[in-house]
């Protein structure tokens, strides 16, 4: 499965990177390949292109702010949740994000 | 430099997350780092209002973007006994990170240097070596290979 995901947090300092460290170690474990953008304080980095967004099988928003330029996986199946629940417990994350997959494919 | 001994504290009284924040905070003050003592105890405690910043495992990362601080820092604190943070999987934490970064004009590096430093957060072995750190210079060590 290819998964993409971005993280986002309100002051971008931290909750952005740990979640997104922990949903590539999650996504990884289970097998899938996994790119994970970040919006955080230094910016837009590791971005997901329009050409990678249209091959994803499933997106991950694991932010707590709007996340910018959504309109890249408007068509694809998208689930969302706060980042810290990806801190907490990313394969669980990413479990349920594939079930969602699954149901909404 | 984010980071020097003068920003470690390996044994910390504190007996709740507002007293640790203002022990570790004051060591930035000296330091040099931050200005107003007040205003970024204020803004951090703001931060850990919106969420927690107990990341789980026993870690901490209380941290704000604010006005007073002057120069990027990384705090770190090791409580002499394990303090309630209301973290994420609910168990008292034992290191606290605590991070500032000025409002304005941040440098990118530091801040590109915290933000690894979050992601090393997740790493368990990284967690260990900091935890089991006897000295200050082994602290520095760890932090320093970010």
């Amino acid at each position: 499965m290819k998964i993409v995901a971005v993280t986002a947090c309100p002051t971008g300092i931290a909750h952005t990177y740990m979640a997104a460290e922990a949903l590539e170690i999650a996504a990884k474990k289970l097998g899938h390949t996994i790119k994970v953008e970040t919006q955080g304080s230094i910016g837009i980095e590791n971005k997901i292109t329009s050409k990678e967004a249209a091959e994803a099988d499933l997106v991950i928003f694991a932010a707590d702010v709007a996340v910018k330029e959504d309109i890249r996986f408007a068509k694809k199946p998208l689930y969302k949740v706060e980042a810290q629940k990806a801190i907490k417990n990313a394969r669980l994350v990413v479990e349920e994000a594939l079930k969602f997959y699954e149901t909404n494919a | 430099m984010l980071i020097n001994e003068n920003l470690i504290l390996l044994d910390l009284n504190a007996e709740t997350k507002q007293d640790a924040i203002e022990a570790l905070a004051s060591l930035g003050y000296r330091d040099g780092r931050i200005d107003s003592l007040e205003t970024y105890v204020e803004n951090v405690l703001q931060r850990e209002q919106t969420y927690t910043t107990g990341v789980g495992n026993g870690v901490a990362i209380p941290h704000a973007k604010s006005n007073s601080v002057k120069e990027a820092m990384i705090v770190f604190g090791k409580p002499t006994k394990a303090i309630e943070w209301g973290s994420l999987d609910d168990k008292p934490v034992d290191m606290v990170f605590l991070l500032g970064v000025p409002e304005d004009g941040a440098e990118n590096l530091h801040l590109k240097i915290i933000s690894q430093l979050s992601r090393k957060l997740m790493s368990e072995e990284f967690i260990c070596t900091i935890r089991n750190a006897t000295c200050k210079s082994e602290v520095m060590k760890a932090l320093g290979d970010i």
